[in-house]
């Protein structure tokens, strides 16, 4: 459809170009643009190749099995998506993690937004050619996945949140290894990223006033995450309406006015500053007590709820395998690393939801394509890319 | 006895030795072979990886590239049916072979008693800077005879950045033939007995130097084959062997022009060991390669537009600056008052 729109306004003087989806830039999607010259006039994203149909599969999915299911749309983002999921079903369900639980949820939460905002970074060097600063972020996380294996035992799809709290205490010593990890990155984020790539000139000519997004533009299109932010709309679901411990720790929305790619990178050093500090926030402060709700302690036998004293592994009760929340309709709202995720979730009281719509941040965010690279010269299109931190996985579903 | 004499002889003779032995085809190869390795090797070190190991283990992977280059020989060379056969074929051999004539009339000091100049004439700085912008018109055939749209936008790139970059590297040794009053490049070497050209002009040194890395699609100027967004620009639809010349070919010319760059501004084979002087020219012409290709570990790549505005506001201008100052030496009594 989207083919013959641009191939009947073809004058000849343009050709066309079709990006992916078998492109070193594209990712897993198609883009569908025409050149003039040097200048894409027209420029048209095509998702849906890695479409995996998340939300039909939900339907044939018990409530718990679909935790490990909605951390697939973004691998890299896997406890924000869980985290979105859990407390809309604990809406249903009207429980409440204990405090610890809260903590330990954020402290999860915020590991995941530094490693998936240092993913991006490594897109954006490659993007524009920067083959170190590709490496760095991708072999910087590991710290941190790392210190996230310490708490979960796995290293990317975690499915630590359950309803009612998480899976697991904190092991010992994992305070001295997390500041290790922090101050780690903290080191590397404030001079080796900066001299080699944020400060390098030729990364300010390829980012600087390149794919602005003025403010009422962003708000129009309903853009999400640090890039709404960098286009200087403080807007934050952890501020406005915030869930798991957010309300009880100290940050500041990162933002930026300019509303370029420069801003858009910017926007997402900030936001690990931030996430550094609340996690030493949480390490100082997290309060003793259960991880799990009451009302699920019960449900476990008493050998293994002797062992989760012993050793802080709860696990999951055979009971959740026939969970069946009330009848009703939720909508939980958090903001996962790119964005704000929305879950909407209708059950009828059965063994599966009647339907789970799942908006994810970089859906939302897909339009900048078409408005950021329409004018823009050829080579800004990879630039502009890298710096939306587009993620085709958790658009597609 | 007087065959193998003679044998020796014919191959000893510079018309012969210069372009097939030093620093012609086999030095080439080993010089492309150790220098691609290094290139990997250095940016895996900033980038906290190992790069190439496997192949000869014992020796850090050096002889990744022979195994890759008889991988291209094995490979199927596919043409597309829709491309100009002839023309896609021919245009990676003539650009290699292009490549390649520069040397004949590029000095490289002497070894064993052997002056190594093939063709030694009085406009030699002319004839290698007209043979060497020979090849990127061959890219630009490549990107036209593979009829592919990425292909085509990658050669439009060449031809855009090759009007650019051509301007400042012409002037920029117009001024040091100026300098020198010679455009017979052994005579701007043995100029530069006492002080090198880099030393004396440095402007022209910097614009020759950045429009060798731009001519060779260097970092922060990889732009005709940034992958990016054109998959490997003029080169996309070619495979196997042909794969394997075209990717030689911007190496090869990186090597001459440093090859050039060391003769016109370094002091060539200057401060000179007798009878091997080839040595200290090339462990030279080997820092500037590795310098060049150490680049690619620091630098992102400059937008078209920018590098042509580099090209024409920066470096031509430095170029244009580098003419003055070349004629105010001649003009307050020469090199030899400095």
């Amino acid at each position: 459809m989207k083919v013959t729109l641009l191939k009947s306004q073809n004058s000849g003087k343009e050709i066309e170009l079709f990006i992916g989806p078998q492109h070193p830039a594209s990712g897993h999607m198609r883009f569908i643009g025409r050149v003039d010259g040097d200048i894409f006039t027209k420029f048209i994203p095509d998702p849906g190749w890695v479409h995996r149909g998340i939300e039909k599969i939900a339907e044939n999915r018990k409530w718990i099995q679909i935790i490990p299911l909605v951390e697939r749309a973004a691998i890299l983002d896997a406890a924000n998506m869980n985290i979105g999921y859990v407390i809309a079903l604990e809406r249903l369900l009207d429980i409440e993690a204990p405090p610890r639980a809260q903590y330990l949820r954020t402290l999860l939460c915020e590991i995941n937004r530094i490693t998936s905002h240092l993913y991006g970074f490594g897109i954006a060097g490659i993007m524009i050619g920067s083959s170190t600063f590709y490496m760095w972020p991708f072999a910087d996380r590991e710290p941190l996945i790392d210190i996230a294996q310490l708490i979960t035992g796995a290293r990317l799809t975690y499915s630590y949140i359950i309803p009612g709290g998480v899976r697991r205490d904190l092991p010992q010593g994992f305070k001295e290894k997390a500041l290790k990890a922090l101050k780690y990155i903290e080191r590397r984020l404030n001079n080796d990223y900066f001299r080699l790539f944020f400060d390098n000139p030729v990364t300010k000519a390829r980012y600087k006033e390149v794919g602005v997004l003025k403010e009422d533009d962003a708000i129009r299109l309903g853009i999400v995450g640090p890039n709404l932010r960098a286009s200087n709309v403080k807007y934050d679901v952890r501020k406005v309406e915030p869930y798991a411990a957010y309300s009880e720790l100290e940050f500041d929305i990162a933002y930026r006015e300019e509303g370029d790619c420069y801003a858009r990178l910017m926007v997402r050093v900030e936001e690990i500053k931030q996430s550094i500090k609340i996690i030493r926030q949480i390490l100082d402060k997290i309060p003793q007590g259960p991880i799990i709700h009451k009302k699920y302690e019960k449900l476990i036998s008493l050998k293994k709820l002797e062992e989760y004293q012993k050793t802080g592994v709860f696990g999951l009760p055979a009971i959740f395998a026939t969970l069946r929340p009330p009848a009703g309709e939720v909508i939980s709202r958090v903001e996962a690393a790119r964005g704000e995720l929305i879950f909407h979730i209708i059950s009828t009281g059965d063994l599966r939801p009647y339907r789970l719509r799942m908006v994810t941040p970089s859906f939302r965010n897909i339009v900048l394509f078409r408005e950021l690279i329409s004018g823009a010269r050829v080579m800004d299109f990879p630039a502009i890319y890298g710096s939306i931190d587009y993620f085709p996985p958790e658009s597609d579903r | 006895m007087e065959v193998i004499n003679l044998i020796l002889s014919l191959l000893l003779h510079p018309s012969i030795f210069v372009p097939l032995i030093f620093p012609g085809l086999i030095t080439i190869l080993v010089v492309i072979i150790l220098l691609i390795w290094a290139e990997r090797k250095i940016a895996a070190k900033i980038q906290m990886r190992i790069g190439p190991l496997y192949v000869t283990r014992r020796f850090g992977g050096v002889l990744q590239l022979l195994a890759d280059l008889l991988r291209y020989m094995f490979a199927e060379l596919i043409i597309s049916k829709d491309s100009d056969k002839l023309m896609f074929i021919a245009s990676p051999i003539i650009a290699l072979t292009v490549t390649l004539l520069p040397l004949a009339v590029i000095p490289a000091g002497s070894l064993l008693g052997i002056e190594l100049i093939a063709l030694r004439t009085s406009i030699g700085l002319l004839a290698a800077l007209t043979l060497l912008s020979l090849t990127p018109i061959f890219i630009i055939v490549m990107g036209w005879a593979s009829n592919n749209k990425f292909a085509l936008i990658g050669s439009l790139r060449e031809g855009y950045l090759m009007i650019s970059y051509e301007v400042p590297m012409y002037l920029s040794a117009l001024s040091v033939a100026i300098l020198h009053g010679s455009l017979d490049i052994v005579n701007v070497v043995n100029n530069q007995q006492r002080i090198w050209t880099a030393l004396i002009n440095p402007f022209a040194a910097f614009s020759f130097f950045t429009s060798m890395i731009m001519s060779t699609s260097r970092f922060p100027f990889e732009i005709t084959e940034s992958d990016s967004e054109l998959v490997a620009g003029p080169y996309t639809e070619y495979s196997s062997i042909l794969y394997g010349l075209v990717m030689g070919v911007p190496y090869m010319r990186l090597y001459v022009f440093a090859l050039l760059f060391v003769d016109l501004f370094l002091g060539g084979w200057h401060p000179t060991i007798d009878g091997f002087s080839s040595i200290i020219l090339i462990s030279k012409v080997l820092i500037i390669l590795l310098f060049s290709v150490f680049l690619r570990s620091v630098y992102p790549r400059y937008r078209l537009d920018q590098a042509i505005r580099i090209g024409w506001h920066s470096l031509f201008v430095l170029s244009l600056i580098s003419i003055i100052l070349s004629l105010l030496i001649i003009g307050f009594g020469g090199i030899s008052g400095c």
